[in-house]
């Protein structure tokens, strides 16, 4: 317990005040307090009002002082209390710019790991002890950083090159990509336009000029891959997509069959249609013609003539009266096939030769030499 | 004679600079890069990177040791360098970066995560190798102390100082440092510069050559837009010594979590899992022997006359 400054060391000697005492009375405060807690249904509240009061109790008896017992309620304020400007010393608000102030401070706050043994194990798994010291020695740090400080100030903006923000950078989230980029790329954004006009108001060459060649950080071959993979996407994403389209087509490909096959059906059926009205003005009246022929088109003149001429249209005589004539319809029919007097006087169909049977005519003489031959 | 003329000059030329025109002590920045033993291929591509954007820089040979750091002090002194910039790896798979200048400090050590190299992010942009870059810091750099130093030692190892010997002229690149989340966020942007607006032009003045078109282009502004080059890394600071690689710590990083811990804190939460698992199981046991469920230990039940082993006997 005796790690205090000196400082500290030579004010608690003039005051007298016992280490071992005080040590004593913080062991006899922290069993209390487990006892009270151990008792249970005491709110927090409650204790720390009891502890209060006995902070009076103790502060008088012991030593009359009053400047002790003021040091005595920072030493045993409840341990939450503690807690909570532990945590406040993460943040660095609470780093003095006095060094004795702050490691006053730090003798106040920080509670070594081997206090800690005293609790009893519920209030120990609640707290989060630092064993490492927060450091943040702010004199030093402003030493260090004046030393090597380049004066900014009064150097020309083209010497330095630098820009900061003039309000600081928030990213509300940092695991979320895109924004994270977004605000880097705005800040720098904003640099850029802040450093340009100052370049242009010191006439520092900005812009590099076309014919200006020199060696790259990125070689050619580099940029070239990266080119080629920028190629190699595109095509990949193009073919996803080409694939996806397929697919589709393949789930609708029969609807889209069938309705391609009603479609031309109804197709048909129109001009069948239209070709029937034509037929019918035709015969109606031949007067009309000529404004048909200029009605409708030469194709469909076309398809007309080169479509089979119906029933109607054939020329020479009837089928069935030719059939009514050959077999006869109505009148006798008996006896219509035997001979009769006529029939058997009629000799057209006779020949002397045939009744003698076949004779083979000789061939001629030419025949007869090509045959030998 | 040579010899004589070089000397001269050169003392003549060391005057020069000892007292500029305006009397403001000049800018001069050489940085020592190297890494420890042990770094993979990705840490050594950014390296690389790195080293090809920085050309006021000097690669040197790795480290061998990695306890006796303050040897790149009289490392830096050799090659005329007041800036190191140091790549450590452990296990072969952390990187931490330490950023020092050289002879008598502060030194920052910082944790590297999420690197990526220029090769492995096919960005599109690309500079002129050692032109001069303008950095742009986050105004939170400078609401604490360290952050202020931290923000001193980047513009000193990634500002080009004018008057580089391999810098080139025009400025075609930023590298943006933007604090988020207690990390630093760095990123490397190419300056792409488009004629604004062609078509205004156009509209306005139809009939004219190009030749009044490019004295308007002169007076006009051209539009900017940032083509993003890599590499990418993020920085969380751990501790700033006061020394070069030496010397009491004055800052530390209290809620950095070294990787060392979340590896074994996984590793905990895993065995614990198969720890839970297995006591369940025990419990279970013990719970349907009590019952009597099981055929051999535990608790055996009282025959009953309605068992079915009584009934069907």
């Amino acid at each position: 317990m005796v790690t205090k400054s000196k400082l500290k060391m030579a004010l608690v000697a003039e005051k007298g005040t016992d280490f071992k005492k005080l040590n004593q009375k913080k062991r006899q405060k922290a069993a209390r307090k487990e006892k009270s807690t151990k008792s249970g249904g005491t709110a927090e509240k409650e204790w720390e009002s009891m502890d209060e009061a006995s902070d009076g109790e103790d502060g008088a008896p012991v030593n009359g002082e009053e400047a002790d017992s003021g040091n005595e309620e920072e030493v045993d304020e409840p341990m939450e209390i503690d807690f909570a400007r532990l945590d406040e010393s993460d943040s660095d608000s609470s780093a003095g710019e006095n060094d004795q102030d702050n490691s006053d401070n730090e003798d106040d706050e920080d509670i070594p790991v081997s206090d800690l043994e005293d609790l009893n194990d519920e209030e120990r798994e609640d707290l989060i002890p630092h064993q490492r010291l927060s450091i943040n020695n702010t004199v030093a740090l402003t030493a260090a950083l004046k030393r090597i400080a380049l004066p900014i100030a009064k150097m020309s903006f083209s010497e330095h090159q630098t820009v900061t923000t003039a309000e600081p950078v928030t990213i509300a989230d940092v695991s979320d990509d895109l924004n994270r980029e977004l605000a880097f790329y705005a800040q720098a954004l904003s640099a850029v336009k802040e450093a340009r006009k100052q370049f242009k108001s010191e006439g520092v060459p900005f812009t590099r000029p076309t014919d200006y060649f020199a060696e790259m950080v990125k070689a050619d071959e580099h940029m070239v891959k990266i080119k080629a993979k920028l190629v190699d996407e595109a095509a990949s994403k193009k073919a996803s997509t080409d694939a996806r389209k397929q697919r589709d087509l393949k789930k609708f490909g029969k609807q889209v069959q069938v309705a391609k096959l009603q479609e031309r059906q109804k197709e048909t059926k129109q001009t069948m249609e239209k070709i029937k009205v034509l037929k019918r003005k035709r015969q109606g009246g031949d007067n009309e013609a000529t404004n048909e022929a200029e009605m409708f088109d030469v194709e469909l003149e076309n398809e007309t003539s080169g479509s089979k001429p119906s029933r109607k249209d054939r020329m020479g005589p009837n089928k069935r009266a030719k059939k009514d004539e050959k077999f006869g319809h109505g009148g006798k029919k008996r006896f219509s096939k035997s001979g009769d007097a006529q029939s058997s006087s009629d000799l057209r169909g006779f020949s002397s030769k045939k009744m003698k049977g076949v004779v083979k005519q000789r061939p001629g003489k030419a025949r007869r030499a090509g045959g030998k031959r | 004679m040579a010899s004589v003329y070089k000397s001269l000059s050169k003392t003549s030329g060391y005057k020069e600079e000892e007292v500029p025109a305006n009397g403001v002590k000049k800018n001069k920045q050489r940085v020592l890069i190297l890494s420890s033993r042990g770094i993979t291929y990705r840490h050594r591509h950014l390296l690389n990177d790195l080293a090809s954007l920085l050309p006021h820089s000097k690669k040197d040979a790795k480290l061998d040791t990695k306890s006796k750091l303050y040897q790149l002090n009289e490392l830096a002194e050799l090659y005329n360098c007041n800036n190191v910039f140091f790549f450590e790896a452990r296990k072969g798979k952390d990187l931490y970066l330490w950023m020092s200048k050289a002879p008598n400090g502060p030194t920052v050590k910082m944790h590297m995560q999420n690197l990526h190299t220029m090769e492995e992010l096919h960005f599109t942009g690309n500079c002129l190798k050692g032109s001069r870059p303008i950095l742009s810091f986050d105004a939170s750099f400078d609401s604490a102390s360290h952050l202020r130093v931290l923000k001193e030692l980047f513009l000193h190892i990634f500002g080009v100082p004018k008057g580089a010997r391999r810098a080139k002229p025009f400025i075609d690149h930023i590298m943006a440092f933007t604090l988020a989340d207690g990390k630093i966020w760095i990123r490397n942007y190419q300056i792409s510069e488009t004629e604004a607006s062609k078509i205004t032009n156009i509209s306005s003045e139809p009939s004219d050559p190009p030749k009044v078109k490019g004295k308007s282009d002169k007076g006009k502004e051209t539009e900017v837009s940032l083509v993003e080059i890599g590499p990418r890394f993020v920085l969380t600071p751990i501790v700033i010594q006061e020394g070069s690689f030496g010397g009491p710590i004055i800052y530390e990083n209290k809620e950095f979590v070294s990787p060392n811990q979340v590896r074994s804190d996984v590793r905990l939460k895993k065995a614990g899992k198969y720890n839970a698992r297995a006591e369940s199981g025990i419990e279970r046991l013990a719970k349907r022997g009590e019952l009597g469920l099981r055929t051999s230990g535990g608790r055996t039940l009282p025959k009953d006359a309605l068992d079915t082993g009584e009934l069907f006997a």
